[in-house]
């Protein structure tokens, strides 16, 4: 071979280099870009997925981590329920009541969120909370009574604003009760949530139903009364039957919590 | 999910920087570069000396590569926009790819890491996230992969430092080094082609700095000695002793109150050793065993003054938190007792935070 052939194979040998690097080069990027778009579609799903479930929880689920599995776990829960809302709901136009209802499920999300909580049901007009369902947590029982008392403050503020509209205000019942459930994901099929399941959580709904009957807003159960401190002001209130238990229980109307016992 | 830079919300720095025309001599003598977090710290001798110890420190055990990549997955765990922006300039100055490093943030698995390194990574970001809390046998499962017991140690070691660094930022809400920030992103084409060069000098300043190293016996024999002293021959150990004998030694807030701090930090991470060294420092204060956890449960006593009582519920709160939701927090605190207090309530805070971390590895 000739210099100007091997000159010519030698250019021809570059090009396709060149070619080659800048076809590389072009998948790169798209590869980049491909990778940049989905993890971008990642997050924004996952805060879609934080609107219905704790972002404690969607960060396990996501983040591939096996620690969402069932087990036993000592955990506090808050029922409350609003009362007469059913027969407000006939008498209020569906939108605006739809508003109310969301209204109020914001103020008090937040109030339980402030003190460690999470809600894990909605059920009509109804909540359940869960203190300590995701993780250890010492204070529990203390969060719980402390999210109900701000639950109470911030009812008290929305319904001075639902006053100034000369909308009717609402009142709640709220039940606390702790003990060892077991935690985890649970469903069928496409509806799963991660919630509890035991005997404890239908105590606590029983003391949400109790306040309706005893005319008090906020009950604790004995257990919970045991992880508070001086701080909290109880009255004690006559034991009364609930629905399986044989035996009366033992409830405490929470007033107040000084912040310094 | 892991935020990215732009993602973490920062709110308005707490603290004003401290102009001290002395300290700044110093911290230049000493090789600091007087950051906006050196100005902010310098009013709490024991602060400024941890936040400079930090800043100036080596390792021995690991390499230089992986004490960067380990701060910058630390900063962005513990969500600081601080550290992890000046992390990621560091690396992109180094000569680190912008591709490279977002790997790195993003999908570690992707990144040109080898299994040890990616190990590495997953242990940052167990550590600092500590939820659920890791173990000791986390720290075995880096022996198990190759590296020796010390390397092991210094790593989690630096985290533990890192997480004390980015408590101190985020906490005080430090402002961003933006301009060192922009000025690397200027010169990015310049710092990859000259990045190699800078990584080979930055070792090789490395490896002529010898910092000091305290033994066992001197690590243990002072406050938190048990979780110190398995960090014997490390240099950041000193560094770690330094923080912790300087603090329980300031006056600024009470004794008592300090201990509590860090016996709360201990049971909310489920660490019983720290919880034995915080009752005894409580004991030497006079608390009995019923008082320590009737404190402990109400997260109040009444040997607290008044002024530090809001210290004991806020310090479970810079356990796991959302950044500006715990630095709204800390501005309330800050309202309430003053910036001196506030400053040092920081770095307890931030300090039992790092302490409770490293104290979990050891059980």
């Amino acid at each position: 071979m000739n210099a100007a052939g091997a000159a010519w194979l030698l250019a021809g040998a570059l090009l396709l280099a060149g070619a080659l690097a800048w076809s590389w080069l072009r998948r790169a990027r798209q590869a980049e870009r491909l990778h940049a778009e989905t993890r971008h579609k990642l997050e924004q799903l996952q805060r879609e997925f934080e609107r219905f479930a704790p972002p404690d929880l969607v960060e396990r689920l996501t983040g591939g981590r096996g620690d969402v599995a069932p087990q036993r776990r000592q955990v506090t829960m808050l029922f409350a329920d609003l009362r007469g809302f059913t027969a407000l709901c006939d008498r209020l136009d569906p939108a605006l009541t739809v508003t109310i209802l969301n209204d109020y499920f914001r103020h008090m999300s937040e109030a339980i969120a402030r003190h460690h909580g999470h809600i894990t049901e909605l059920v009509g007009d109804g909540l359940l909370a869960l203190f300590g369902a995701l993780e250890t947590n010492p204070w529990q029982g203390r969060d719980a009574v402390l999210a109900a008392l701000d639950m109470r403050a911030a009812l008290a503020r929305y319904n001075a604003q639902l006053q100034a509209k000369s909308l009717p205000q609402l009142q709640f019942g709220i039940g606390i009760h702790s003990g060892e459930v077991i935690a985890g994901v649970m469903g069928a099929g496409e509806l799963n949530k991660f919630t509890v399941t035991g005997d404890p959580i239908n105590v606590a709904s029983r003391i949400e139903g109790l306040t309706r009957d005893l005319g008090v807003d906020l009950l604790v159960s004995e257990d919970v009364k045991k992880a508070l401190d001086a701080g909290f002001r109880l009255r004690a209130m006559p034991p009364a039957r609930v629905k399986g238990k044989p035996a009366p229980i033992q409830t405490y109307h929470v007033e107040h919590h000084e912040a310094r016992p | 999910m892991t935020q990215l830079l732009n993602e973490i919300p920062w709110g308005e720095s707490l603290l004003a920087p401290d102009i001290d025309p002395a300290w700044e001599a110093e911290l230049k003598r000493r090789g600091g570069n007087g950051s906006e977090v050196d100005r902010r710290v310098a009013p709490s001798p024991w602060i400024r000396e941890a936040c400079l110890g930090i800043n100036t420190g080596t390792a021995c055990a690991i390499s230089a590569h992986l004490f960067n990549i380990a701060a910058l997955v630390t900063a962005q765990e513990n969500a600081c926009r601080y550290c992890y922006g000046a992390s990621r300039s560091y690396l992109l100055m180094l000569g680190y790819s912008e591709s490279y490093i977002r790997r790195i943030e993003q999908e570690v698995h992707l990144a040109e890491l080898d299994e040890k390194e990616r190990a590495v990574v997953a242990f940052c970001r167990n550590l600092a996230r500590s939820r659920p809390r890791p173990a000791r046998a986390e720290l075995d499962g880096l022996v198990d992969l190759g590296y020796t017991r010390e390397a092991a140690r210094e790593i989690a070691l630096w985290i533990a430092l890192g997480c004390f660094y980015n408590r101190i930022t985020i906490l005080i809400a430090t402002p961003p080094e933006l301009g060192f920030e922009g000025w690397v992103s200027a010169k990015r084409l310049k710092f990859l082609l000259l990045g190699p060069l800078m990584r080979f000098q930055a070792a090789r300043r490395r490896r002529g700095k010898r910092d000091p190293v305290l033994t066992e016996a001197a690590l243990g024999a002072g406050i938190y000695g048990p979780v110190l002293a398995p960090l014997a021959g490390l240099p950041g150990a000193r560094i770690m002793k330094s923080a912790l004998d300087g603090a329980f030694a300031s006056t600024v807030l009470s004794r008592a109150t300090k201990a509590l701090m860090f016996a709360i930090v201990a049971r909310s991470l489920d660490c019983r050793t720290s919880e034995v060294e915080a009752r005894r420092l409580l004991a030497a204060e006079g608390f009995g065993d019923a008082e320590v956890e009737q404190s402990l449960a109400s997260l109040a006593s009444a040997r607290v003054p008044a002024a530090e009582a809001r210290l004991l519920p806020w310090v479970r709160d810079t356990v796991h938190f959302q950044t500006d939701k715990i630095q709204g927090r800390t501005r309330e605190i800050a309202a309430a007792l003053g910036n001196a207090a506030a400053l040092e309530a920081i770095g307890v805070a931030a300090l039992a935070n790092a302490t409770v971390r490293l104290a979990m590895l050891v059980e």
